[in-house]
């Protein structure tokens, strides 16, 4: 017992007893009950009943699921070029030239706009016939594009609202580690006669790595977990277009088979893992 | 900051001139969609996606407002929204106390097992949590969006960051003066970190106005939906007329600029620098 009893103590267990209880409830009960599902056969109207493993065989045989993680993997394209441009953002941001702490706010915009709306704001100008895009590629006498309707036309579309709404918040975080790189630092290279580029390159771009990391990791797992841009931007198009989760929730909530979109969401949570397991151990290396 | 001329930022004037360029590429990306958006909403039906000439109406709002029934789900996500980011604060702090600032056997443990469950995606166990607020009789109600998420192990993290950079003199002056834990946490803690239970808040607002995928599961009716779910609704229901639900979506917008335009100063980029360390 410490030398003077500062707390009750129960203090500790009540203080986090309505945390524990939401999280472990909703967040760990959840995972081991979709565990449990995901080797049943449960749907709208009967069971669940054990089946062993006869949704995951049936699975591996599935085209459409298989499709889908197809064009899960795709949309992970979606992770460099989130990298390059929110890079870019903070790098504009942190020049400091007059003006610019208005484009901080500016770029943070995307961030809070709902994903739906995001979604339809691009719809808009995906639209085939009378969008913005399309009018703009016909008037260099260009073809106008299938955005909304073939495939992979269909996942640049939800991508470019995944990177529209992604930019602001990762710059946010570059904006973070920038300000972490002495200014000394780069002012006493650049007093040694250092470009501008070998000071980036030299100075700061080493510094900001572990930030790039960070970026990398975390972009590509909500890349994985993409619903709401594909369910909304190309709303209309063929199963056959979505990735992963857009089919846990059709299986589930539109055909009505619990166990078999379990075993789907299983299967994501394992790739998820062994994702971030990867990289962070590549990632972890390239630091000093 | 503002004390603009240091050394390194003397820079030639085409290097000015092309960050000038970027800035104003970057700021048409990014605000270019929704000002298109306000401007086709605007619109009378009908007409090219494309034209700035096409007019000037209020007859998509309102079609957007009567028939697309939009009072009940603006109601009801600024109840959930409000439910979510005041109970994430306020169960957050709680349960980052403790871990903050009180010695206890498990402690660490504690901590790493809330902060895992970080770790499980919603996406993964939508199934068993629908079952769940099924079980419980909350399917088709508010409660039933605010309940799963009315704590994050972020809000947890964030908290106790804060927490534990608070002198302890501070703790131990209120001590003295016989306060309980309870009144600690609540008269000294709290108003100390003030600024981050805001961002926290900000955080959940901003997440719990935008979501969907959730609110579709366990809203099946008119009175239950919130904006988002109505939203998604009346892009099936207001085929013949887009432009009402481009004006729909003005108006799920418009609160949440509202809000961060109020609260932005709370969004500092130290935050997010919280993560990269953390």
């Amino acid at each position: 017992m410490p030398a003077h009893r500062t707390h009750h103590p129960l203090a500790p267990a009540a203080f986090l007893a309505p945390a524990a209880l939401v999280l472990g409830v909703f967040f760990a009960g959840s995972l081991a009950q979709v565990t449990y599902l995901s080797f049943t056969r449960y749907t709208a109207f009967s069971g669940p009943d054990w089946v062993g493993f006869d949704n995951y065989t049936r699975l591996l045989a599935s085209g459409r699921f298989w499709g889908a993680l197809l064009n899960s993997a795709l949309y992970l394209l979606v992770t460099p070029a989130i990298i390059v441009l929110s890079l870019l953002a903070a790098l504009a941001v942190d020049v400091r030239l007059r003006g610019m702490s208005w484009l901080r706010l500016a770029l943070f915009l995307p961030v809070v706009t709902p994903t739906i709306v995001a979604a339809l704001m691009w719809r808009l100008l995906y639209n085939e016939d009378s969008g913005v895009l399309n009018a703009g590629l016909r008037w260099f006498w260009l073809d106008g594009v299938p955005w909304l309707t073939e495939r992979p036309w269909t996942l640049i579309s939800a991508a470019l609202v995944t990177l529209w709404k992604g930019f602001g918040f990762y710059m946010m975080v570059f904006l973070a580690a920038l300000a972490a790189v002495p200014r000394e630092l780069r002012e006493a290279a650049s007093l040694d006669g250092a470009s501008r580029t070998q000071v980036f390159w030299n100075v700061t771009f080493p510094s900001i790595r572990p930030a790039i990391a960070l970026v990398f990791v975390i972009s590509s797992i909500s890349a994985l977990k993409v619903f709401e841009e594909l369910f909304v931007t190309i709303k209309g198009a063929p199963i056959s277009h979505q990735t992963v989760v857009p089919l846990i929730y059709q299986v589930a909530f539109e055909e009505g088979n619990y166990g078999m979109a379990s075993a789907i969401g299983i299967t994501l949570f394992v790739i998820i893992l062994v994702f971030s397991i990867v990289q962070l151990k590549l990632t972890s290396r390239t630091e000093p | 900051m503002s004390s603009a001329v240091h050394m390194i930022d003397r820079r030639p004037l085409w290097s000015t001139l092309l960050w000038y360029a970027i800035a104003a590429v970057l700021t048409i990306i990014a605000v270019g969609p929704a000002i298109w958006l306000i401007v086709i909403a605007f619109q009378p039906p009908g007409g090219e996606l494309y034209s700035l000439r096409g007019g000037f109406t209020l007859d998509n709002f309102r079609a957007a407002w009567n028939d697309g029934h939009l009072a009940r789900p603006l109601l009801n996500s600024v109840l959930i929204t409000i439910a979510r980011a005041a109970l994430n604060v306020f169960i957050a702090a709680l349960a980052a106390y403790p871990l903050a600032r009180m010695t206890f056997r498990g402690r660490d443990i504690a901590f790493v097992l809330l902060l895992a469950t970080m770790m499980i995606p919603e996406q993964v166990i939508v199934v068993p949590m629908f079952r769940m607020i099924v079980g419980m009789g909350l399917y088709d109600t508010l409660a039933a969006v605010v309940l799963p998420f009315s704590v994050t192990a972020f809000g947890i993290y964030l908290c106790r960051q804060a927490f534990m950079a608070i002198p302890g003199e501070l703790e131990e002056a209120a001590r003295m003066d016989g306060a309980g834990s309870l009144r600690i946490w609540w008269s000294v803690i709290l108003p100390l970190t003030a600024p981050t239970l805001v961002t926290l808040a900000l955080f959940s607002v901003i997440g719990a106005w935008s979501e969907l995928l959730w609110p579709l599961i366990v809203l099946q009716n008119q009175d239950t939906f919130t904006l988002p779910v109505a939203l998604n609704n009346m892009m099936s229901q207001f085929e013949a007329n887009t432009r009402a639900a481009y004006a729909a979506a003005v108006l799920s917008l418009a609160p949440i600029l509202i809000v961060f335009a109020l609260a932005q100063r709370f969004l500092k980029a130290e935050l997010f620098g919280g993560a990269v360390k953390g």
